[in-house]
Order: C-alpha cells, then sequence, then structure tokens
C-alpha cells in the first residue's frame, strides 16, 4: 500500500522517463563497466547484483569453485566504497569467530568486547556452506535485524550493512546445506556459469599483461548516491495491474501441486523491491512485467522447493511459473 | 537446463498398489501362483524406485521379464491361446506395468487396464458377490485415479476415496440407463471359452459310480420358479439325458447323427389343460442339455426338443442361462413306437449278463402282463436285501449287472436304473435309462425350487402299449424315502451326506438361523440372476415393448438419447452454474480482444509473454502490421504500468485503436 503513496515525489509529470536522474544512470553504468573490467562477460549478473544490493538485499553467489565468485563480491565491495571484511567459512568455524568475543582485561579489571568481523559495511562470507549449521545461524540475526546479540548485549552494527555470501553447490561433498530460514533472509541467489568463450578468450590475452595489475575496482558510487538509488526506488509506481500479475505469481507457486512450499510474504516482498529497483536501473519510473520477469529467477529460485511428487529443482519451479502464469489477467 | 520431472504421486501410487492387489485377488486361486511372485516382485521394485533405492528396469530387463511371462504361461497352461491363459497374460502384463509406471501417463494407463480386469473377472462368474466385490475394486481403481489429481499430499488420507465415492454414485443414472437400454450385441467373435474348466454336471455317459461321485457336491446346478403350485417332490423328475445304448457296460446317449432322418424330430403329444409353467436359471455346465419335466415344450427362443422329449441347447451353456418351460406330467407320451425306436431300445449286448437275463425270464414267466413285470422287478428289488448306498464298492467282473443283482446287492440309483433297463429289454420291453435330477429343496422366502448336484439321479423309462412311456423308478423300491425327502434323509444312517465337504452350509441345514441365511441369500441370488444376468436380448425387447410399444430402430435411438439427455442435463446445468462471472476491466478485456485477433492469424500470444515481447515477436513475423500493434503494445504498456496521468483520453484511444485493428487473414 505504501508503494503507492510514495510514488508522487520523484516522478512529477513524466511518465515514461526522466524518473531518475541521468547523473544516477551514469553512475550505474561505471559501475557495471567498472566491475565488468574485472569479471568478463557476465554484465546481467553483475547488474543483478548491484541491483540487489541496491534494494539493501544480501547476496549469495553460488557457482563451483573457480568461476569468480569471491571476484564478483570483492568488486562490489570496492566499487561501494564500503567498509569490507572477508571470512573464510569453514567446518571448524565458531560464531564467537563472527561475531567477537569478551575478553578479560586484568589491568581493568573487567570483560572488554573484542568485535568480530561482522562489524563491518559489508561482510564477504566465503564458501559460507562450508560452515556448521549453528555458525551459519550466527549470521541470522545480523542479517535480518542489522544486530548482533553477543553475551547477552545488544550491539548495531553498522550502517549499510550487507553479506555478500558465496557457496559451493549444495550436492558438492563438505557442505552444509543453508536452512530455508537462512536461504530466505538472502535477496538474491545469483549463478556465474562458465564464461562466454569471447570473454575467456579476453581473460586469457590479459594474462600476464598489464591489465592484469589492475585488481581493484575503483569506487564509483558513494553514501550520498547511494541513498539517492534508494530514494528513486523509493518513489517507482506498481501499478494495479502489475501488482495483480505479481499476486498472481505468489499465489500460483501456493497453490499448485509442484510447489512443496509457494513464496512467502518475505518472498512477495523481495519480489516487488528487487523489480522496482530493476526499473530505476532501467532508468524507468515505473515497473513493467518484464522487470519482474527479469529478477524473478535470481529472487525466487532459492525459496522455492518442488514438492515430494516432483524432480528437480528451484530454477525448474521459476521456468513453470514463468511460463504458467499470464502476464494479463486471463 | 534443469527440468521438472513429474513422478506418480505417492498417495497416487498407494490406491494403485491397494487395487492391483484387490483386482489380483478374485483370479488368485485360478492362476498359477508364481504369478504372486510376479506381483509382489512388482510391488516391491516399485516401492524401492519411489524411495530412490532402486531404479526403473532398463530395456533388456523390460524385455526379458516380458518374454518369462510369456513363456512362463506357456509353460503352466500348455498354450497361451483360452481364456484362463489369456487372463494371466493379462494380469502379468499389468503387473510388469507398474515396474515401468514413471508419468503420471503410464499411471493413467495402468489404471484403465485395471477395469478392463476388472471385467475379465465376469467372463468366470457373474455371481452376485462377484459383482459387490468388483463394484469395491472399481471404487478402489477410481481412488487411484483421483488420488492422481491430488498430488502434493504428503500424509495419506482417504479424500481421493470420498471423491471417488461421490463420482461414482454420480455416475449410477447413466449407468442404470445404459443397463437397460444399451443394444446388447450377440457377440461378436468367439474364442475357445474355458477351455481349461472341467464341465459340470451330467455327461452323456454313465458307468456306474458317475451319478454317486456326482452327488458329493453341494453346487447348485439349477433353481426353478413354478408359476402356480410347487408340484410334489416325487413329482419332480428334472429329465436332463436319455441313455438307449449299452456298450461294454457303459449306457450312452445316442448322437445326434444316429438318429435317422424322419426320427429327428419329437412326436406329436396330446396334451390336455394347462399343465405346469416354470422358469428354470441353469448355472454353467459347459454342456448343451437343458432340464424339464415329462412332457415339457419350451418357448424360449434357441431352445430345441429332442425325439426322447428333452429339451437342447444348440450352444454349450458358458453363463448362467434362463429358459422357461411348460410340462403335462399326466400326458400319453409316443403312443404308437417306430420299427426304429422299438429295435434301438430293445437293444442289448449280444453276450454277458446271463443271470440277469434268465432271472428276468423267470420274472416274466410267472406274470402274465408287461405292466405286471415291472411290478415284479420292482418287487425283487425291494424284497431282497438290496442296499441303497453311497458307497457301493467297485464292481469287478466284465458282468457288471451279474454282479450287482446277485453278489455285492449294494448300490446307487445307477446301479439299479442300468439293472432293470436291462432286465426289460431282456424281455422284449423297450426300455432307457434316464438321467437328471430328482426333487430339490424349496425355498420359502421365494418359492423357488434349487436343485443341487447332489440331488443327481438315474432312472428308467419303459414303454408299455397304450400308456407310451412311462416313468419307473426302481431306487423308490430300495430306498423311499430318496424320493420322499431327498438324499439326505435316504442316507442318513449311512451319514456319507457331503462327507467330502464339511464346511458346507448344506451340512448345518438343521441350525435354523444359518439355513435361514443361506436361503434368504440364495433367494437374492435368485433375483440377481432372473432381473440382471438374466437381461438378455430378449428379455430387453420384451420390456422395451411393454414400455413404449412396437420398436424400431428410430424409436430405440431416440429412447437412447433421450435418456443421456435426461440424465446429463442436470450435470451440465450445474456446471454451467458453477462458471464464474467475474468483471474484467474494459483495458484487459480489450488488449486480450487485441490477443485473440492476431491468434486468427496464427500469432496467439504465450501465456508469461509480456506486451512488449509479444510486439518484438509479431514486429519479426508480421512486419506490415508491426506500427498499429507499436501504437496498441505502447498504449496499453503506459495504462497499465505507467500509473494514474492522462489515463481517460488514452483509454478511449487504446480502445478505438484495438477496434480498427483487423489483422490480414489473407496472409495466412
Amino acid at each position: 500500500m505504501n508503494v503507492r503513496q510514495g510514488v508522487t515525489a520523484a516522478r512529477g509529470a513524466g511518465v515514461d522517463t526522466g524518473a531518475v536522474s541521468a547523473d544516477l544512470e551514469s553512475i550505474i553504468d561505471a559501475a557495471v563497466s567498472e566491475i565488468g573490467s574485472i569479471l568478463l562477460g557476465k554484465e546481467p549478473q553483475i547488474r543483478l547484483a548491484l541491483c540487489c544490493l541496491f534494494a539493501r538485499g544480501h547476496l549469495l553467489i553460488e557457482d563451483l569453485p573457480g568461476m569468480g565468485k569471491t571476484t564478483l563480491s570483492h568488486a562490489l565491495g570496492a566499487v561501494f566504497g564500503l567498509d569490507w571484511k572477508r571470512v573464510q567459512f569453514t567446518s571448524d568455524l565458531m560464531p564467537a569467530d563472527i561475531l567477537g568475543v569478551s575478553v578479560y582485561d586484568a589491568r581493568d579489571a573487567s570483560f572488554n568486547f573484542h568485535p568480530g568481523p561482522v562489524f563491518t559495511q559489508l561482510l564477504l562470507a566465503d564458501e559460507i556452506n562450508r560452515a556448521t549449521p549453528r555458525t551459519q545461524s550466527a549470521l541470522l540475526e545480523a542479517m535480518a535485524e542489522g544486530q548482533v546479540t553477543v553475551e547477552g548485549a545488544t550491539r548495531a552494527l553498522p550502517q549499510p550493512f550487507f553479506v555478500i555470501a558465496t557457496q559451493n553447490p549444495v550436492h558438492q561433498s563438505g557442505t552444509y546445506p543453508l536452512p530455508e530460514s537462512q536461504l530466505d533472509r538472502f535477496l538474491m541467489r545469483l549463478e556465474l556459469g562458465y564464461p562466454h568463450p569471447k570473454a575467456e578468450r579476453e581473460m586469457y590475452l590479459r594474462r600476464h599483461s598489464a591489465a592484469q595489475e589492475i585488481t581493484t575496482p575503483r569506487r564509483c558510487i558513494d553514501d550520498s548516491q547511494l541513498e539517492a538509488i534508494r530514494a528513486a526506488v523509493s518513489a517507482v509506481h506498481a501499478s494495479d495491474t502489475l501488482l495483480d500479475y505479481l499476486q498472481r505469481l505468489v499465489a500460483y507457486t501456493r497453490q499448485s501441486p509442484e510447489f512443496e512450499v509457494g513464496l512467502s510474504p518475505r518472498g512477495a516482498l523481495a519480489l516487488l523491491d528487487c523489480a522496482k529497483t530493476w526499473a530505476v536501473m532501467q532508468n524507468r519510473g515505473h515497473v513493467v512485467p518484464e522487470d519482474v520477469q527479469m529478477v524473478l529467477p535470481s529472487v525466487a529460485s532459492h525459496r522455492l522447493v518442488p514438492s515430494g511428487d516432483y524432480a528437480g529443482d528451484g530454477d525448474a519451479l521459476v521456468d513453470l511459473l514463468l511460463r504458467s502464469v499470464d502476464v494479463v489477467a486471463p | 537446463m534443469s527440468s521438472l520431472v513429474e513422478q506418480v504421486p505417492r498417495n497416487a501410487l498407494v490406491w494403485i498398489i491397494a487395487s492391483m492387489f484387490a483386482l489380483l485377488a478374485p483370479h488368485a486361486l485360478r492362476i498359477p501362483v508364481w504369478v504372486l511372485l510376479v506381483y509382489i516382485v512388482a510391488v516391491v521394485w516399485r516401492i524401492q524406485v519411489h524411495r530412490g533405492r532402486w531404479s526403473f528396469p532398463g530395456r533388456v530387463v523390460k524385455v526379458v521379464l516380458t518374454l518369462s511371462g510369456f513363456f512362463g504361461v506357456m509353460a503352466s497352461y500348455g498354450s497361451v491361446i483360452g481364456l484362463e491363459p489369456t487372463v494371466a497374460l493379462l494380469l502379468i502384463a499389468f503387473a510388469l506395468k507398474l515396474v515401468e509406471l514413471v508419468k503420471r501417463k503410464d499411471a493413467y494407463v495402468l489404471l484403465f487396464l485395471g477395469y478392463f480386469v476388472c471385467i475379465t473377472e465376469f467372463l468366470f462368474s457373474q455371481d452376485l458377490l462377484v459383482t459387490l466385490y468388483s463394484i469395491f475394486t472399481v471404487v478402489l481403481v477410481t481412488t487411484a485415479l483421483v488420488a492422481l489429481h491430488q498430488p502434493g499430499q504428503q500424509r495419506f488420507s482417504g479424500s481421493s476415496l470420498r471423491l471417488a465415492g461421490v463420482m461414482l454414485l454420480q455416475a449410477l443414472p447413466l449407468m442404470i440407463v445404459i443397463f437397460f437400454l444399451f443394444p446388447r450385441f450377440g457377440p461378436l467373435w468367439t474364442v475357445p471359452i474355458k477351455s481349461h474348466t472341467a464341465k459340470t454336471g451330467m455327461s452323456d455317459f454313465m458307468k456306474p459310480g458317475d451319478v454317486a461321485s456326482l452327488s458329493q457336491s453341494d453346487e447348485v446346478a439349477f433353481r426353478v420358479k413354478f408359476a402356480g403350485e410347487i408340484p410334489p417332490a416325487s413329482e419332480l423328475y428334472w429329465r436332463g439325458l436319455v441313455f438307449s445304448r449299452l456298450r461294454q457296460g457303459v449306457w450312452s446317449s445316442l448322437g445326434y447323427y444316429e438318429v435317422p432322418a424322419g426320427e429327428m424330430r419329437p412326436r406329436e403329444v396330446a396334451t390336455n389343460g394347462e399343465g405346469v409353467g416354470y422358469s428354470v436359471i441353469m448355472e454353467p455346465t459347459q454342456q448343451n442339455w437343458l432340464y424339464s419335466l415329462q412332457y415339457a415344450v419350451s418357448g424360449t427362443a434357441g431352445v430345441m426338443h429332442t425325439p426322447d422329449y428333452r429339451l437342447y441347447s444348440p450352444g454349450p451353456i458358458e453363463s448362467e442361462y434362463m429358459y422357461r418351460a411348460r410340462s403335462w406330467p399326466r400326458s400319453v407320451v409316443e403312443p404308437e413306437l417306430s420299427e426304429w425306436r422299438r429295435k434301438t431300445e430293445l437293444k442289448l449286448p449280444p453276450l454277458g449278463n446271463d443271470g440277469a437275463r434268465s432271472l428276468a425270464q423267470r420274472i416274466r414267466a410267472d406274470v402274465d402282463s408287461q405292466q405286471a413285470f415291472v411290478d415284479a422287478v420292482l418287487s425283487y428289488f425291494s424284497n431282497e436285501p438290496f442296499h441303497y448306498t453311497l458307497k457301493p464298492g467297485r464292481l469287478t467282473s466284465s458282468d457288471q449287472i451279474d454282479e450287482f443283482l446277485f453278489d455285492s446287492r449294494r448300490g446307487f440309483c445307477e446301479h439299479y436304473a442300468s439293472a432293470f433297463v436291462f432286465m426289460s429289454r431282456s424281455v422284449g420291453i423297450p426300455a432307457r435309462v434316464v438321467a437328471g435330477y430328482q426333487g430339490g429343496e424349496i425355498n420359502p422366502v421365494n418359492k423357488t425350487v434349487i436343485v443341487h448336484q447332489f440331488d443327481a439321479h438315474a432312472w428308467a423309462e419303459v414303454w408299455l402299449e397304450g400308456r407310451g412311456w412311462v416313468r419307473v423308478d426302481p431306487t423308490s423300491a430300495v430306498a423311499p424315502s430318496r424320493i420322499e425327502w431327498g438324499l439326505e434323509e435316504a442316507l442318513a444312517s449311512e451319514g456319507t451326506f457331503l462327507a467330502d465337504a464339511p464346511l458346507s452350509p448344506l451340512r448345518y441345514r438343521k441350525l435354523p438361523l444359518l439355513n435361514q441365511l443361506r436361503l434368504r441369500y440364495d433367494a437374492l441370488t435368485y433375483q440377481w440372476q432372473s432381473w440382471v444376468v438374466g437381461f438378455n436380448r430378449e428379455a430387453q425387447f420384451e420390456l422395451l415393448h411393454e414400455l413404449f410399444g412396437e420398436i424400431s430402430a428410430r424409436v430405440f435411438i431416440t429412447l437412447f438419447i433421450g435418456s443421456w439427455v435426461l440424465v446429463l442435463t442436470p450435470v451440465a446445468i450445474s456446471l454451467l452454474r458453477r462458471k464464474s462471472t467475474r468483471e474484467i476491466n474494459p483495458l484487459d478485456k480489450h488488449y486480450l480482444l487485441f490477443c485473440e485477433r492476431m491468434s486468427e492469424i496464427g500469432l496467439a500470444r504465450e501465456t508469461g509473454e509480456t506486451p512488449d515481447q509479444y510486439y518484438a515477436r509479431v514486429r519479426e513475423e508480421v512486419p506490415e502490421k508491426a506500427e498499429q500493434v507499436e501504437r496498441i503494445t505502447g498504449l496499453y504498456n503506459e495504462l497499465a504500468y505507467a500509473g494514474p496521468g492522462r489515463a481517460e483520453r488514452s483509454l478511449a484511444e487504446f480502445i478505438s485503436a484495438v477496434s480498427s485493428f483487423k489483422p490480414d487473414r489473407r496472409r495466412f
């Protein structure tokens, strides 16, 4: 409901264009090209990752080892110029290793809290599914509420706070699959996939050349610009027709027998947020069905589980969803 | 690309397996034991597949399984032709289909096959219980079908069963209409049905011990309903076979072609009065002869009359068969005997049984008429220490009649009938053995006479000058209670009645409750047979004729279609009423109208395709329409997604753009 109320401020008289300033568009393009210079041929994924962060969501990148997960996450952190820390998750990692621990200080005769790596703006959680569920859960509160509670004291995290986690495919050995509750806290899950042959060739050519030296992209988006983008997102208009479509999609996941569980309201809101952000990134003041369809696989595939009568995965379910729900009310 | 593979729902699988075993159960005693094993293996296999432990069989395994099933049937039955082997093959195929049940489509095939398997049970029996059981299996199979459409239920539930029950109840009116009105065609082709089942009841030859062994069975031979009073038990001689020829100790009936052409038709018999009308429902015998009282005429189509005054069916009785007959017990049958007939009914083997011959000569010499001879022989049987028994012992000599008359003196009805006819023939009196049933149990519930196999009997007929064929029952001279009270009374002292069937309900006739239940069920069976099983083409025609007068093809078709309309109209009405009348906004309505027009030229918008994607596709396919379509799409996008603005004007513009849009049909 607040969606429609928020429209007026930024949109003004123009309907089609002009909702987002040309500045923001060039900023976003700059960020994309900056990351794209390191991670070659992955522009759609880069845009989706940016979309996720613009929508204040946490990002999960899943793929085989060596596909550029960590590269992407580092580049994202650099582009936003955020204070970032990296934690390599292993099976013996303890919650205290992330959250921090109180250490007895003999001089003060008191316990002093030593904050863990979670106290940062951008936490890169590498190979998150190699840690035990207990450690994975330590991130729950941080991700959902932007605070952590250690030894009874609740401490706020710096703002903005993002988690970019990478994980290996679940079926690889030595992994603890993330529980649904944890997955649901990631706004998007991205798969990178093998690079396009052309991009890969480019990669080979750059090896041992001068260009290789540029490993860290420069900062493109400062805090005020990030705020401006977020303001633009909240100003984006989602029409009744579009919300109908979105609701039909969500309803289908809840009613159709192929789905074990449907999209939660949090999942539905995530879909709307991402679609709006995507609209902003397309320099549009309103959401069109293409926006929803574009972000749907990343937003929904990790939240959907096929029911026991079907074999398949979340991606297959998203495929089915897109094929089965009509854009125009039937 | 990952894809979604549909499995057969767990719930449905449970119902499918349950219905498979339910379908197998009635066949279980007929089929080889290894078929049961096939079922168990198939079910275990499929369950393991469902649990993800095993995998579906490969092509080679499937071929091997199919071939071994085929050759297994071949080995067990010696052939794959005939009813039993065919049904066994079907049952094996049914089981093997389970292990290649991958998708919902496969489950459909399996379940529709299940309905067919259910029908095959009726080829063996059309009993009331079998029918009730089949209803049960149909409910199970239908439940499995319903469960296929209710996926996603993690727990096993009865909701499918409820829905299936409701659906079958809804189908009931249609079933009744079809039962009464569906044209009953004759068989379109014939298969050697039941080549492996034994023929039951009397056979067309008789040697000592045959009737006695038949008397061990408590199965029902036929049921009779009289139009009027039931005649006394001593009058109920159900003639089935006439044995005119004695050869090597075996009595047999004359074959059809052994009767000269002039003797093929029975002679006219003068009848007076109404006679006794009755209808008979026979259990299947796989034989041709029908049972009737002397002298009987049947009006039922297809029943033939033989020259020895019996009723005969040209085809063997393979299922319950109903016929009507009318008898005149007091009439004089065949007062004039033809030369051929006299010779036939006097013929004896030239040699053997000299004792019997000389005994007959002695008795004949003492009396002065043929009638007196008959009486004297009967009193010989009753005065001498002859014994009526189910266990007469084996007659071992070649002169069996002599051995019986002078040595053992223990016999069942066929011994007495055979000896009597032999003696009569040896003194020149035409005589023959008649086999059939005698008496029957009167069911007080519905006033039918139930004739069991143990009522099987053999007696004699002698031809006397002026009186025609006269029935003589030598057994009545030895054991009068057999005729008056039935076999059980006659054997009371011996205790051999149904000695081999300790569980037969007939042995417990003394227990009133059990007996009452048995008789009530028998009455129900009679109703079932006469109304449902016996509702054949003639009965159908009769009924329709009674209700609607002259039945022509046109009337029949009108009735048939009319009744369907009558039954299906309420269904149609309720379906139409259920259709939602949701209002659709004018914007979407007109856009959909536009899509519809596009689909007329073969460019339908796909489900999930956005207007812009659609436009892009149309632009590729029909470039000359691109401008119009672009305008419509642009207007729709603006109105649908861009929010409030100049909406009113644009909507009118959009509607007129859609209205004026006409795809060029000629192009396709």
